[in-house]
């Protein structure tokens, strides 16, 4: 409940502030993102499975933005940002997906 | 393990699993573990991150839309400008050559200036020229893929040079009007004049006299060199022309030039 109250403030002042991101964060924000959204399917997951922990979830989310950000931000320094994001990404979304399926297995027991 | 399956199996972040290990061992654990103001305050953290990602990939969507839409119109305003303005040197163009003309004749001086300028214009390719002369096909052997039976530059230098040794005042090659500068040049499979590459066959016309300058060709080494590429194969064939109109050469910017010594 706290959970979605949470997530629908943090919309609604996005959507009413509409911060400027400076110009050289744009390349990063799309990365972040995808990261913040592993670890709160992570949470989710370890919620429904009863070992959800307040300190691990910030712990894991803010590392997980800044570890995604830093391995793009040092790529794009290499000049593999393109292909280290795609790395980044594909890791991401498989853990994302096997994530997804254990809650889907949680909800739907099947 | 293969890597994929490792990330698979290590979706959720082993912490979680170790936290409540050390919940269960020490006894404390009876309570369920709920979210509580770090997670409220985290997820609207996401919640902002993921808006303004949002927010910004549209109003990056709309700025990259507009900067192209304005770089096209900036295309096409500057093409018409660019149109306008050759056509404005085209005109002044004619402008001056019909004042010259008017201002020369109206003198003796002038109009002996007027046909200095005319025959010039004729020698150097910088005017257009009009009068008889011949025309001179030249072509590979039909269907060779053998180079040796290909039309070549030297081949087209040695017939150009040639038609100048017999008295030809002017030439062009496939409408590419020969000066004393232009290279005839090899550029891969294609012949190039003037730097532009050529088709095939090469209609090489020479304004000069159409009776004596096609016999006498072939008395010149060009034209020995053509009776022999014929005897291989190339096609070669002369005809003479009553009125050929010659276009000018493209302006060359002239870094020395001198007026031959004595007139034809």
């Amino acid at each position: 409940m706290i959970a979605a109250i949470g997530l629908l403030l943090g919309v609604l002042l996005g959507l009413l502030l509409q911060p400027t991101v400076p110009a050289w964060l744009d390349p990063y924000l799309p990365i972040a993102v995808v990261a913040a959204l592993d670890a709160v399917f992570g949470a989710l997951r370890a919620f429904l499975d009863g070992i959800f922990d307040d300190k691990v979830f910030v712990v894991s989310f803010v590392s997980n933005v800044l570890i995604a950000a830093l391995i793009v931000y040092l790529g794009d320094k290499l000049g593999v940002g393109g292909q280290l994001s795609t790395g980044v990404i594909v890791v991401l979304g498989i853990r994302i997906f096997s994530n997804v399926a254990a809650i889907r297995r949680h909800i739907f027991h099947a | 393990m293969g890597l994929l399956d490792y990330v698979a199996a290590t979706s959720i972040d082993e912490d979680y699993a170790h936290v409540s290990e050390l919940r269960g061992s020490s006894g404390s654990g009876d309570r369920p573990p709920r979210p509580r103001v770090a997670a409220l305050v985290v997820l609207a953290v996401f919640g902002v991150l993921v808006a303004t990602a949002a927010v910004q990939t549209s109003r990056n969507a709309e700025e990259s839309a507009s900067s192209r839409e304005s770089l096209v119109e900036q295309v096409r305003s500057r093409r018409a400008a660019l149109d306008r303005r050759q056509e404005t040197i085209a005109e002044l163009r004619r402008d001056i050559a019909v004042r010259r003309a008017s201002e020369l004749t109206g003198t003796a001086q002038g109009r002996d200036l007027q046909a200095r300028l005319s025959r010039l214009g004729v020698e150097t390719g910088s005017t257009a020229t009009r009068g008889p002369g011949i025309r001179v096909v030249v072509d590979d052997a039909p269907g060779t893929t053998d180079p040796r039976q290909k039309v070549q530059a030297p081949d087209l230098q040695k017939l150009v040079n040639g038609l100048w040794q017999v008295g030809a005042e002017a030439i062009a090659i496939n409408g590419q009007r020969l000066t004393a500068v232009s290279p005839i040049r090899d550029a891969g499979s294609a012949v190039t004049v003037n730097f532009r590459s050529l088709r095939r066959p090469y209609t090489v016309s020479a304004i000069g006299s159409p009776k004596t300058m096609g016999a006498r060709l072939l008395d010149t080494k060009g034209g020995q060199t053509w009776v022999t590429l014929q005897s291989i194969g190339l096609q070669f064939e002369i005809d003479t022309e009553e009125a050929m109109l010659l276009p000018a050469a493209k302006p060359v910017s002239l870094r020395s030039a001198r007026e031959r010594e004595g007139r034809r």
